[in-house]
């Protein structure tokens, strides 16, 4: 057994975490949420370049053929930086629906970017700009390109995340090679690892302004009520991260388990995302309740991950019926 | 990343799995916090150390195995599984023992590590003191070199040591520095608990049995050669000791597992299958065994690495102990008045309640963790 990422794997994420530092600060972060589409075409076409979309593609498709393992750290990485747009979705259940189709070499180029509506058609993030929307159909999931699709934009919390509501005309869509669940399991997965990167990047600004803003003369963060808040933040955080691990290598290799290892990560981390948002913001005090705030962008990141992709209820009733038998 | 075992491993587990199932004791020992348990304890230990299971990723030469940490869990895993006794040489085996085999003179490992990995000597850690707990660097216990250099000469008191009661050893540090203040000046020593002028006193813990003892300490002579590391240098080599076993050792995950495992039957038996909210709790209790397993084998795999556990050692012990106190606290949620009963057939469901509440205190309190954590993990400015 052999419980850690490859020095490849770590390589390729800490490439991605210097690009995203020096390329994608939280200004031009805010500079995209003004524009109302929440999404960056020009950081897309960076990520396209890197390989970072085209990696769960198979070699067939101009992708890299990598698994879950080789890809949670990057979508931690770029949820460390809340990029916008639907790039896990794209990355992750994007590729595993669309590998062999038209839509393939898109993904890999940039040119395609997908998102996904298998858990309702209301308030769903990123249509409006994504080519491709996954739909279910039964146990089975559809890809219908958007311009088929009725569309009416409602408005969201995350400036990183157009929402829409999907009307969807009668017969359309082509069924793709992956089963419903399956799906689900990919896509709550890469929501969770991409949680992991919000979660750690809300607790590394609250850590920064804990340090410098003083209070009754002495850093805040000398304050043993500020430490322990924060450290029972990084204590949830920090166990998601190995369940996050190991779902994704049941995900890579096919274990019956994968399903209830992919709800337990996205509990888990879900519940630290929760615990870091409250947090942080505390330790801001009102600076943190402002617009102004960077926190901000990163927490209502957070709020939006939390129940996608299956919320904490739906996922913990996946692990409780496999761990303790089917609810009759 | 490869979760799958390894040939080499699985057979290593089919192995213990098999010794286990043949020599595990049929019913349970009576507690080791008494004097007939301690000894029936000191022989299962006897048993294991026989079979080569006692201390498992020691080097073979002292009485171990040679197997890596992976491995250890592996065991740890089949021995709690197995439902075999707690382990009495638990601050020998996997506290003090490792430190020897770090830090320790050759001399010393070939005195201390045998006997200590076959229970003939069982050893109890002497560090707290009446005025000394969470602020383990104010101890005032003190030693002074005799006249002709050969011995410390120890005198004051130390607390709440575990197993003391009956242990044949005890590991302490003392001020040997009387100039010297908080972590400087103090000295790691070996002290056999028969030395003259050592009185230990047992002390009840809140089951009623003497988990823990007093040792005072008056004009107690040990040879110099009893230093563990160099002298005025106690802290280090105790602080060394203290974050592999909060990181790794003082907790396996496997009792855990085995704990939620038994939860999980005891729901079944005695719980309300439509109560939706116990069927959520049972559910998050497996998830934080699991998550802790998990946790301690990605730890472990960095070790294996060449990395080294820091600080973020308090994390894990924050972790499992609170865990455990959820699941008995669970436990007694579903035994309802009949919790109360502490002879009855869920007499082990009380006695590790009791037993959990200990666990965010003893070690380090996990307030103290948590101010670790929040200056060398989080780097947040010291008070
Ligand atoms: C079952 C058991 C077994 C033990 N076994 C051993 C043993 O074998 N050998 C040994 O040497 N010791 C042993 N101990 C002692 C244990 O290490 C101490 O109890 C522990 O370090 C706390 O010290 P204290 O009890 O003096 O509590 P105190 O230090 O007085 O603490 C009391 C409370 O104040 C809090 N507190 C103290 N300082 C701070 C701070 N700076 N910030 C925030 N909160 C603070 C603590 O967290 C705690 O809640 C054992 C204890 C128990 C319960």
């Amino acid at each position: 057994m052999q419980f850690s990422f490859s020095s490849d794997q770590r390589d390729f994420a800490a490439s991605l975490r210097e690009m995203l530092t020096n390329e994608f600060t939280t200004k031009q972060l805010r500079e995209i949420w003004d524009t109302g589409t929440g999404h960056d075409p020009a950081l897309w076409a960076r990520l396209s370049d890197m390989g970072v979309l085209s990696m769960m593609l198979p070699e067939t498709d101009a992708g890299m053929g990598a698994d879950f393992t080789d890809v949670i750290l990057l979508l931690e990485e770029l949820g460390r930086a809340a990029v916008p747009g639907p790039v896990f979705e794209t990355m992750t259940v994007g590729a595993l629906a669309l590998h062999g189709t038209s839509f393939a070499t898109g993904i890999a180029d940039g040119s395609v970017a997908v998102t996904a509506a298998l858990l309702g058609e209301a308030n769903v993030p990123h249509a409006g700009m994504s080519d491709v929307v996954l739909l279910r159909d039964g146990d089975c999931v559809s890809a219908v390109e958007r311009s088929a699709l009725q569309l009416t934009s409602v408005c969201g919390l995350d400036g990183g995340r157009s929402l829409s509501t999907i009307l969807r005309p009668t017969g359309l869509g082509t069924i793709v090679a992956i089963e419903w669940s399956e799906a689900i399991d990919a896509g709550a997965l890469g929501a969770a690892a991409y949680l992991l990167g919000v979660s750690s990047r809300m607790l590394e600004i609250a850590g920064d302004y804990a340090r410098e803003r003083r209070q009754f003369g002495q850093p805040i963060g000398a304050f043993q009520a500020v430490k322990h808040l924060m450290a029972d933040a990084l204590l949830k955080v920090e166990f998601a991260r190995p369940a996050i691990a190991r779902a994704a290598w049941s995900m890579a290799v096919g274990d019956d388990d994968r399903s209830r290892d992919v709800s337990m990560a996205k509990v888990l981390v879900a519940d630290a995302a929760v615990k870091a948002a409250r947090s942080a913001l505390q330790v801001h005090g009102a600076i943190g309740y402002t617009w102004e705030c960077d926190l901000q962008l990163f927490m209502k990141k957070a709020w939006a991950l939390i129940p996608a992709w299956g919320t904490t209820t739906f996922h913990r009733r996946r692990v409780s019926d496999a761990v303790l038998g089917v609810r009759v | 990343m490869d979760l799958t075992e390894t040939e080499d491993e699985k057979s290593f587990r089919a192995e213990a799995r098999q010794w286990l199932q043949a020599n595990v004791p049929a019913t349970p020992l009576p507690s080791f916090d008494t004097a007939e348990g301690f000894e029936l304890h000191r022989q299962w230990e006897g048993l294991l150390f026989e079979a080569g299971w006692s201390a498992v990723s020691w080097p073979v030469e002292y009485g171990g195995r040679g197997a890596d940490y992976l491995k250890w869990l592996i065991f740890e895993e089949e021995y709690w599984r197995s439902g075999a006794p707690g382990r009495v040489s638990q601050n020998g085996i996997f506290l003090l023992g490792p430190t020897i085999i770090e830090v320790g003179t050759e001399a010393q490992k070939a005195r201390y590590l045998p006997a200590m990995a076959s229970s003939r000597e069982i050893w109890a850690q002497a560090w707290s003191e009446p005025d000394a707990g969470s602020d383990l660097a104010s101890i005032r216990s003190k030693g002074r070199l005799s006249d002709d250099g050969t011995e410390w000469i120890l005198d004051g008191q130390k607390t709440w040591a575990s197993r003391a009661a009956w242990a044949d050893w005890c590991f302490g540090i003392f001020r040997t520095d009387p100039e010297s203040i908080r972590h400087r000046g103090l000295t790691f020593i070996l002290i056999p608990l028969d030395t003259p002028g050592i009185t230990v006193r047992p002390i009840a813990q809140l089951d009623g049995d003497a988990g823990f003892a007093e040792i005072f300490f008056d004009d107690v002579h040990v040879p110099v050669a009893n230093t563990l590391g160099e002298p005025g240098k106690g802290w280090n080599v105790a602080m060394a000791a203290a974050g592999f076993e909060r990181g790794v050792s003082l907790r396996s995950p496997a009792r855990f597992n085995v704990a939620v495992d038994r939860l999980i039957e005891l729901w079944k038996q005695v719980g309300d299958l439509d109560d939706d909210t116990m069927r959520d709790a049972v559910t998050d209790l497996w998830m934080q065994a699991e998550g802790y397993k998990l946790h301690t084998a990605m730890t472990v795999t960095k070790l294996l690495e060449g990395g080294h556990i820091g600080s973020e050692s308090s994390l894990n012990k924050i972790f499992w102990s609170e865990m455990d106190v959820r699941a008995h606290e669970l436990a007694l949620q579903l035994l309802g008045p009949g919790a109360e009963r502490t002879d009855g057939p869920y007499e082990s469901w009380v006695d590790g309640f009791l037993f959990s509440l200990s666990g965010p205190i003893y070690a380090g309190t996990n307030e103290i963790q948590r101010n670790i954590i929040a200056d060398r993990v989080l780097n947040l400015p010291r008070a």
